[in-house]
């Protein structure tokens, strides 16, 4: 095997098309040394709301995970079930026991990926769509969510809501219930990353 | 030419590698971290059938319950003359539970009481009890097991009884008294079957003729699912009476001790769980269930239970905090 240089002086008639191949070389390997920019966020907030005309239920995460490439727009969501707060004890109890069986599917996942192109250094409020896959009691759908990206003093804030059918999951009401839980409940999600502390995944420091 | 482009390629896909890592993969020191929760739910509500469970009521939550237990289903006092024993109520207690903390509950209330007539007579009780969670377990593993402590103390409020050989001739105002202490060592084995033993002593100050002031029983209680809502609940417990006790009712008062079972069915509708469940054992507080039991399942001795139960959410905080 060759080295570069051994290459490059043994094929001088290449000429141009060699300095070409060598600058695209080079510049890839530039790129490779400054890192694809990955904002990482464990500032997620998530909350649903169920109406239904007995009694309203709200429940909400501040413990959510997420991770953004500014470079690809691939996005990606986790929260731990056990980690929502109702109010009632009892009804979070019921919740993880019975309706999402935390036991068996402890997370939910979101992987997806921006419509648009996202600028780092944009200022300002753009409304963005994101296609992805949804993971909640072990099923898998597509979604797609339009939120809403705000950037001010370095923070990037990702914020969306969209409606989640409970049946799409597999999630069983007992109809004896059917009046105290929605058969579709809407989903809050509000994200805050960082983008001065933007770094690769490697060398990131759990929280 | 050809070598140029191999290298150029090898090139763009090693550094391609890195823009391929998945960013689920950035969360895997977190995500293991957040295992070591503790158990939920190995037993539905604080009590089995007969049995104590290892849950406690939740912080700041007020439960109103009335346990009903009624007439032997068959044998001499059942059969469709009692209506399968719907037509007599052998115990009943109402009562409230009270969590002071996640893991701290206290109870009160008042039992019928259902004493047999031979080593038990005390009736109109009141208690007060108390049940403190030691240790969860955690899905992790790092501690296997749940451990709680019960005791109650009970007051028989009932008229003294002028019958000198029986538990309900006080002289005394400590005589109306009897105590409980357990302890509660469970274990949710998998998402399905629960299991918990109690070792448990009972003392009572004053008894019957030849009836033990202090008496060891052990206590076994298990919760099977046997579809998303529905579950298998069995609890028994066994007396460490003594042989010279036994023999005594025996032979003079022709009184057999039966070992208290319980098998029920628990149906969860998400808010409430029902629970239907089948005992030989008349009465519902442990210092007369475990010590005075006389009748028996094989003679068709047992009866239907049930207990409902209301939970009021008296945390205000987590309402502010617009939970």
């Amino acid at each position: 095997m060759y080295g570069l240089g051994t290459v490059l002086l043994k094929t001088k008639k290449g000429g141009l098309l060699m300095k070409l191949l060598l600058l695209f070389c080079l510049a890839f390997l530039s790129s490779g040394v400054a890192p694809a920019q990955i904002l990482k966020s464990t500032d997620v907030k998530l909350s649903f709301f169920s109406e239904a005309p007995i009694e309203d239920i709200y429940a909400v995460s501040n413990q959510g995970l997420s991770a953004l490439n500014l470079q690809s727009g691939v996005v990606y969501f986790n929260v731990s079930i056990r980690s929502f707060e109702f109010e009632k004890k009892l009804m979070q109890e019921h919740f993880n026991e019975n309706y999402l069986e935390s036991e068996k599917f402890p997370y939910a996942e979101f992987k997806g990926k921006f419509g648009e192109n996202i600028d780092p250094d944009f200022s300002g409020s753009q409304a963005v769509t994101v296609r992805g896959e949804l993971t909640i009691h072990g099923v898998t759908k597509s979604y797609l969510v339009k939120g809403k990206i705000n950037s001010a003093d370095g923070k990037l804030v990702a914020t969306a809501d969209f409606p989640v059918a409970l049946a799409d999951h597999r999630v069983k009401i007992p109809r004896i219930l059917i009046k105290n839980i929605a058969e579709v409940v809407k989903v809050t999600v509000s994200a805050t990353y960082d983008t001065t502390a933007g770094v690769a995944g490697e060398s990131t420091a759990s929280p | 030419m050809k070598k140029v482009l191999t290298l150029f390629f090898c090139c763009f896909w090693s550094l391609l590698l890195p823009a391929q890592v998945d960013l689920a993969d950035l969360f895997n020191d977190s995500i293991v971290s957040e295992q070591a929760l503790p158990v939920l739910a190995t037993f539905k509500s604080p009590r089995v059938i007969n049995a104590q469970s290892v849950e406690t009521v939740h912080k700041h939550d007020l439960v109103f319950l009335v346990l009903h237990r009624f007439g032997d289903l068959a044998g001499g006092n059942g059969g469709a003359e009692t209506f399968f024993g719907l037509d007599n109520s052998s115990d009943i207690q109402i009562g409230f539970d009270y969590g002071l903390t996640d893991s701290w509950s206290i109870g009160l209330g008042r039992v019928k009481g259902a004493p047999n007539g031979v080593n038990t007579f005390q009736r109109q009780l009141f208690y007060l009890n108390s049940k403190y969670r030691l240790l969860r377990q955690t899905t992790d593993e790092r501690f296997p097991l749940s451990i709680a402590l019960f005791g109650n103390s009970v007051l028989s409020g009932m008229k003294k009884m002028d019958l000198s050989t029986s538990d309900a001739n006080f002289q005394e105002s400590g005589d109306r008294w009897s105590f409980v202490a357990q302890l509660i060592l469970a274990r949710k084995f998998s998402p399905d079957f629960s299991l918990e033993i109690l070792p448990t002593y009972i003392h009572r100050n004053l008894v019957t003729y030849m009836e033990q002031n202090d008496l060891f029983a052990l206590g076994i209680a298990l919760r099977m699912k046997v579809s998303r809502r529905m579950a298998v609940v069995v609890d028994y417990f066994h007396n460490f009476r003594s042989q010279e006790s036994e023999d005594y009712f025996k032979q003079e008062k022709s009184f057999r001790f039966y070992n208290p079972l319980g098998v029920g069915l628990e149906i969860e509708t998400g808010g409430h769980v029902f629970n239907m469940s089948f005992t030989n054992s008349t009465a519902i507080l442990e210092n007369q269930f475990i010590p005075s039991t006389s009748s028996s399942w094989g003679k068709g001795e047992f009866r239907w239970g049930f207990s409902i139960s209301r939970t009021f959410s008296l945390d205000k905080s987590r309402r502010d905090a617009g939970y």
